[in-house]
């Protein structure tokens, strides 16, 4: 009795280590495994880079590829080609006129029964395009070393994205593996997919819808790398809305006419109007747009059907009465499972070990026929196993040509300029809020610096005790002391314990995290890394909030210089300074309106404290030798334009922005409070009032750039029908 | 035969402006044999900026519209003409073991033995219908008994259930309205295998002389279908009145419970608190 071992990825039938492995193998020596494995990190935080919009896992990526011979592949090819070909045709039957259940062919009661089989999607006969445009295929070598066919994905196609980038960012993080031979490069294969895309779109907008979390067995952020490899944006659910029976995008500009979507998200309740549920969870009216042809879904909605294990067994009689040839590639049997090929993983306690592999090739429809990418993925069998996902590598050219010299680098990505106009209203106003955010937590942290040592140590002298007066107000109102507390006449050390229970920073860094997180698409690689990095420190500091004072501000301050210095000044940035420059206008005229309550005579601690705040007090003694007076002091916080902190500058800065947008109302508002200003440091009357006001004003003033921008809609909701039926019976 | 008029109006007048409005119907009766639409017209008001009209996965029709202009009332009026002649089935029908031995191979039947969200079976509903399915009994005869006991056993009583109650709820609380009786039902056939379908429609208004008025009529009504073999097809029962249908009823639409022909669906914007009048008239015009 012979007794079966796994196939083995890298020996021959003769034992021999196949001639593609032995360079990827010696590299890997020469390099050794600490900088294997330093490598391999590297390569987990390239792919973090450009899928900034979800945290790596511990080890997403292995450094070692999976193999394929020029021959392996073209064998694979057409297999692949036949099998998508064949599930594309099952596909429109069975939405179509359903022959084969009408001919015994397939089981009804098993596609009936299919949760996946979406009713609302059978239209008795074809969409404008194919229900199946992508396709993706798990396959697995069985102990003769043959192709064997483990599951289809024909609902979403998990790792498409991953599939289309490792390969770029290996090949600068393991230039020394690059060197075994020249490879079939993705980038004709990827040009004609987005080819593809964008004629059959007809000049409207292609987008990849996301889904959210991640398939099983891939690493988070697939659908973000699947938008920058086809360079489209990435969208959700809410940045969609239906008009007139077809899908647009909220933009900045309005909507814009979406065409074809790239489904990342499950077809099940994808459409609330048809299939009852949550307006704001799917997109209502999606099914609609799609049976009349003027939304292209790649998949379709349903498509996942033939994803069915149980269909399996009918689908491999279905070749020869459908493609009139027989099968190209058998299906695994559970002991071919048991068998799989072995490959190298660099395994989690790092060193080399080899593992049951399983690739995965990936196919679309180019619109005559089906293309398979040279290329794909390897992944782990045991998804438990803490092994990483490989890049799949196809030759060019027999094992015996091997070709040696420059790494095959592939030239730089073409990405299509995406106008700030085409910014979804989303990201904005996530950019908003999260320069509101960031400096509603550094304002808080300046007041927290400035008022617990005077809280502690503040004497019963009348200037301490109108000072404390002031600051505890001021407390009340950034929202950092109840305002019962803030009013009442409590010692400094009660103030101070209060501050000390209620924590107010930490809630302050979660919402900053929160809306990093949700912006992350819009800020680059280099920044978010650093944005994270101060984060992270703030958040290891929080644990003693007073202490945790100064690495808020360097947390602001490195937020503020990156910001600067590393975004373009397109829409994203316009709206991320927006709401820093509102948020602080807003903030200052309601604490100087506190600080200078009162006649002029009796400013002075005020004044003082308004300086400091303003982080004045340096370029005020320059200019005024330290001694306070009211003019100075209020020309300084009020009308100085090139004082950052003070309100002049404030509005300035958002009375530019306003213009650059084109909302030029509310950037005349903008100009009419700097000249407010103006007449006030001039030592106009009823000084807080009119600061008040302006408070009340600038927050009209951001209620209305939310209006114009961000809310082109109220939130949906659904009309019961339950009430028909009460009022009918 | 009987030709009926009927009427069916929907009207909902909302408190604030709806901003956009986006709806999906199930509000054109179907043809199917026994009942022929000499016409049937669905009007819309405001008149809307997109509608179409489609058949769905069942054959029934369906009009999704959207309105894009700010509206206090949404009104859709069915108007239609429609001539019903039901066959009375045969005196004898096969066995209800064949029947469900057939069923799961017929395409256009499979599905309606298969488990649904609002009438899936469960071991207590197929306790409850094995009392009138003995082994080998005609099929018609089970199901006339189970329609009898279901109607005996149930209280009518509105505003107890809603359009998310189940049949296995029902089984335990025995009372709700047209609905909950077709669900129910159905649950008992499909516990057994046997092909059962929801179908929404009308009721006369006023019953034929010297009967007394029915429940149901006045108002969108449902009752079941039931597929009794190859032969005969499929033959509808109204267990809320006890009924063999016959030519009283008007089928609007058809599917495996109330979710697949809910009467009209809606996500609006804006529109704050509504109210909501229905008025269904189905009178015979020709007898």
């Amino acid at each position: 009795m012979q007794i079966l071992s796994p196939y083995d990825e890298t020996l021959d039938r003769q034992g021999r280590l196949k001639s593609p492995w032995s360079p990827v193998l010696s590299a890997v020596r020469e390099m050794g495994m600490i900088e294997l494995e330093r490598r391999c990190a590297a390569l987990g935080r390239q792919v973090g880079l450009a899928a900034p919009a979800l945290l790596p896992a511990a080890r997403p990526y292995d450094p070692l590829p999976a193999l394929l011979t020029a021959s392996e592949f073209a064998w694979l090819e057409e297999a692949v080609s036949q099998r998508a070909e064949l599930l594309s045709q099952v596909m429109e039957d069975l939405y179509g006129p359903q022959s084969l259940m009408r001919l015994g062919r397939l089981p009804p009661a098993l596609v009936l029964a299919d949760p996946f089989f979406l009713r609302a999607l059978h239209t008795g006969g074809p969409l404008p395009a194919p229900r199946l445009g992508l396709y993706a295929a798990d396959v697995i070598r069985g102990t003769d070393g043959r192709f064997k066919l483990l599951r289809d994905h024909t609902g979403t196609i998990p790792g498409l994205g991953h599939a289309l980038t490792l390969r770029r960012l290996a090949n600068g993080v393991l230039p020394e593996l690059f060197r075994a031979g020249a490879l079939r490069s993705l980038r004709p294969a990827r040009e004609i997919l987005v080819d593809q895309l964008q004629r059959r779109a007809e000049g409207g907008l292609v987008a990849v819808l996301s889904g959210g979390a991640a398939a099983p067995g891939l690493p988070n952020g697939d659908d973000a790398l699947l938008a920058r490899a086809l360079g489209v944006l990435m969208i959700e659910p809410a940045d969609l809305a239906t008009r007139n029976g077809a899908l647009h995008m909220k933009t900045l500009s309005g909507l814009l006419h979406v065409a074809t979507l790239v489904r990342g998200l499950s077809g099940i309740d994808l459409d609330p109007l048809e299939q009852g549920g949550r307006p704001g969870a799917g997109i209502p009216g999606a099914f609609g747009a799609v049976r009349a042809g003027v939304l292209n879904m790649l998949n379709a909605p349903g498509s996942k059907l033939l994803e069915s294990q149980v269909l399996h067994p009918y689908l491999q009689e279905l070749f020869e009465p459908l493609l009139g040839a027989p099968h190209k590639m058998q299906q695994a049997e559970p002991e071919d499972v048991a068998l799989a090929s072995q490959a190298p993983f660099l395994a989690p306690d790092g060193v080399l070990t080899k593992a049951p592999l399983c690739f995965r090739i990936f196919s679309w429809h180019d619109g005559l026929q089906w293309q398979v990418l040279p290329g794909g993925l390897g992944l782990a069998m045991d998804a438990q196993a803490g092994l990483g996902l490989k890049d799949l590598w196809v030759f060019d050219g027999e094992e015996s040509r091997m070709i040696s010299g420059a790494p095959p680098a592939e030239p730089p990505e073409k990405v299509k300029f995406l106008a700030a106009a085409h910014l979804p209203s989303r990201l904005a106003d996530n950019l908003f809020w999260l320069g509101r955010s960031v400096e509603r937590l550094e304002a808080a942290a300046r007041l927290l610096m400035l008022a617990l040592p005077r809280l502690e140590s503040g004497t019963s002298l009348p200037r301490d005790m109108a000072e404390r007066g002031l600051i505890s107000r001021c407390l009340g109102q950034a929202g950092l002391l109840p305002a019962d507390v803030a009013g009442s006449a409590l010692s400094g050390r009660l103030l101070r314990q209060t501050l000390a229970r209620r924590r107010p920073l930490a809630g302050l860094v979660k919402e900053v995290a929160r809306l990093v997180d949700a912006s992350s698409e819009r800020l680059s690689p280099s920044m978010l890394a650093t944005v994270r990095l101060a984060l992270q420190q703030a958040n290891e500091a929080l644990p003693n909030e007073e202490a945790a004072l100064p690495v808020m501000l360097n947390f602001a301050a490195s937020f503020a210089g990156i910001a600067a210095e590393n975004m373009s000044r397109d829409g994203g940035w316009l709206f991320l300074e927006m709401g820093r420059r509102l948020e602080r206008a807003e903030t200052m005229a309601e604490t100087l309106a506190i600080l200078l309550d009162g006649p002029i005579p009796r400013l002075e601690p005020g004044l003082a404290l308004g300086i400091e705040l303003a982080d004045s007090v340096l370029s005020y003694e320059l200019r005024h030798a330290g001694i306070i007076a009211p003019g100075p002091v209020l020309a300084m916080l009020l009308a100085d334009g090139s004082n950052p902190r003070a309100l002049a500058f404030q509005c300035n800065a958002l009375r530019a922005c306003l213009e650059r947008l084109g909302a030029d109302d509310d950037a005349e508002t903008a100009r009419l409070l700097q000249h407010e200003l103006a007449d006030l440091a001039g030592g106009g009357a009823a000084l807080s009032a009119t600061l008040s006001a302006m408070a009340a004003k600038l927050r009209t003033l951001s209620d209305r750039v939310q209006r114009r921008f961000f809310t082109l809609l109220p939130a949906a909701h659904t009309l019961e029908d339950e009430e028909i039926l009460e009022a009918a019976q | 035969m009987t030709l009926y008029r009927l009427n069916h109006a929907t009207a909902y007048d909302y408190a604030e402006p709806v901003v956009i409005g986006t709806h999906f119907m199930h509000l054109l009766p179907r043809s199917r044999p026994g009942q022929i639409i000499r016409e049937a017209r669905l009007e819309i008001s405001p008149l809307p900026d997109n509608r179409r009209d489609e058949i769905d996965h069942f054959g029934n029709f369906t009009t999704s519209v959207s309105l894009t202009g700010a509206h206090k009332q949404f009104n859709v009026t069915l108007s239609a003409t429609i001539e019903v002649e039901q066959p009375l089935p045969p005196a004898h029908t096969p066995r209800w073991e064949a029947i469900a031995a057939w069923a799961l191979h017929e395409v256009e039947v499979a599905e309606f033995c298969l488990p649904s969200d609002l009438a899936r079976p469960v071991g207590e509903i197929a306790d409850y219908a094995a009392v009138s399915f003995r082994p080998g009994r005609d099929m018609l005869e089970a199901v006339l008994e189970l329609n009898q006991r279901i109607f005996n056993e149930m209280t009518y009583k509105p505003g107890v259930t809603n359009n998310f109650t189940t049949a296995l709820q029902i089984l335990r609380t025995r009372t709700g309205v047209c609905q909950d009786y077709a669900h129910f039902m159905l649950a008992c056939l499909r516990a057994l295998g046997l092909p059962g379908r929801y179908v929404s429609g009308y009721l006369r208004t006023l019953p034929p002389p010297g009967q007394e008025k029915r429940r149901g009529a006045d108002q969108s009504h449902a009752w079941i279908g039931v597929w009794l073999g190859p032969e005969i097809g499929w033959v509808d029962f109204d267990p809320t009145n006890n009924l063999l249908v016959s030519n009283e009823h008007v089928t609007l639409a058809w599917g495996r419970d109330f979710n697949d022909v809910s009467p009209l669906r809606g996500v609006i914007l804006g529109g704050g608190r509504h109210s909501l009048s229905v008025g269904v008239d189905l009178e015979p015009v020709l007898t």
